[in-house]
């Protein structure tokens, strides 16, 4: 099982993350210095790593604006990270404090847009069987940021917890 | 006299495409909406037109990313026959929608390279933007370039725009460099009087205020404004236009089919 985080590049707005940060404010919390927005997909089927890194770099990223990261994940969601486009921010977090929220559609929820991707990857001639599971993760920068300023972060502006979990670590 | 036929391009999410046909009708021109599936089973067919438009809307729902899923699509399944219409010379539109995928494909900026150098991202808002701007018609480029899309347009027109990925970006300085020297740059955001604008009439946040872009041959036009919801002056708020009767838009479809007879 692979998944692949879409990353907006070095130099462009990533104009969700900073709509994010906004609406935060916008609830009074002060604590949160910047968010980053990044798109998750999981692959899953009997597909090589030539085949997935086709897919991240000719679909799922566009090469003038984003970035990609590719993660093998394993049954009990444990992850290591295996290609990545040139310029992405991974080793610049690595100097930061920030959490990460990551939201997903519950079980049983049509999720259209992997629909759309499995579609996209037979026109790539890739003609494999596939699942797709697509996600949203927020990177949250600020010194010290407790579980409950996050919980609120997560409940009131980024998942609609009817359709969706989310994670935080 | 020689009947212009155009193919308007639809496909699951198009939502343009009639309001395109009727402009095209409007200038005397035969248009047919035909879906990708179509094109995809017959693919000489495309050669049977004498223009091609990719309509506005929303094809595949935007998943991904505006126009991403129709242009790996296009390029995947009907890639050469694309690359040999646009070459051939004959005029094609991209329409937001339409704009992003020719952008994605790489009909924009050269067909020849067949190569995505510029994109459309998010708006600087990260909110859909739907309201009616104002557009610069370069001077310069009505008098040296080569679009034939733009001719016989005043120096400011308006039209309604409507996305919610309309930023024009490029990763290389130089490719803008290029346009620029290229008199490429079609439209920019404007105010009234030309002049420089903001948010909101800059509705996206584009490099240079572009708006739309057009090939080096000139033959291949994409804008993110939709010329087609302005053909008669009875869709403009303030009722402006030509002749009392036609909008800035029918100039811009007129312009496509005379240069076809």
């Amino acid at each position: 099982m692979f998944e692949i985080e879409v990353l907006t590049k070095e130099g462009f707005k990533n104009s969700r993350g900073e709509h994010v940060l906004s609406d935060i404010y916008g609830l009074g919390i002060e604590d949160i210095t910047n968010v980053e927005y990044s798109t998750l997909y999981v692959v899953e089927g009997d597909i090589s790593f030539g085949e997935i890194e086709t897919i991240a770099s000719e679909l799922l990223t566009d090469k003038v604006a984003e970035s990609y990261l590719i993660r093998r994940r394993d049954a009990e969601g444990n992850s290591e990270v295996i290609s990545k486009f040139s310029d992405t921010k991974e080793t610049g977090r690595l100097n930061h404090n920030f959490s990460v929220i990551e939201v997903w559609y519950k079980k049983g929820v049509t999720d259209t847009v992997s629909e759309s991707v499995i579609k996209a990857v037979k026109d790539l001639g890739i003609a494999k069987k596939i699942k797709v599971k697509t996600g949203h993760k927020y990177h949250l920068y600020g010194k010290i940021l407790q579980k409950t300023l996050l919980n609120t972060v997560a409940k009131k502006l980024l998942a609609n917890t009817l359709i969706q979990k989310y994670k935080i670590h | 006299m020689k009947k212009v036929k155009t193919l308007i391009l639809r496909t699951a999410g198009t939502n343009c495409d009639y309001e395109t046909q009727s402009a095209f009708e409007l200038c005397g021109a035969v248009a047919d909406r035909v879906h990708i599936n179509t094109l995809i089973e017959k693919k000489n067919k495309i050669f049977e037109y004498d223009i091609l438009v990719f309509p506005g809307g929303f094809s595949y729902g935007d998943d991904i990313a505006s126009g991403k899923i129709l242009s790996n699509e296009i390029k995947n399944k009907l890639g050469d026959e694309i690359k040999k219409y646009a070459l051939s010379g004959r005029p094609i539109v991209g329409i937001c929608n339409g704009f992003q995928v020719l952008v994605k494909i790489g009909l924009l900026p050269d067909p020849k390279f067949f190569k995505q150098i510029f994109t459309l991202s998010c708006n600087d808002s990260d909110k859909f933007e739907c309201r009616w701007v104002y557009l610069k018609v370069e001077k310069k480029v009505r008098r040296e370039s080569n679009c034939i899309w733009t001719k016989n347009l005043p120096d400011v027109i308006s039209l309604p725009v409507a996305h919610g990925e309309g930023k024009f970006v490029s990763g290389n300085e130089k490719f803008l460099d290029n346009l620029n020297k290229n008199s490429q740059i079609v439209f920019r955001y404007s105010l009234k009087d030309g002049s420089e604008p903001e948010y909101p009439l800059v509705p996206n946040g584009s490099i240079g205020h572009v708006a739309g872009i057009c090939n080096k041959k000139g033959n291949i036009f994409g804008l993110m404004p939709h010329p087609e919801r302005y053909v008669f002056t009875l869709q403009h708020p303030a009722r402006e236009g030509f002749n009392d009767r036609y909008g800035w838009g029918k100039v811009i479809f007129q312009n496509a089919v005379d240069f076809v007879i």
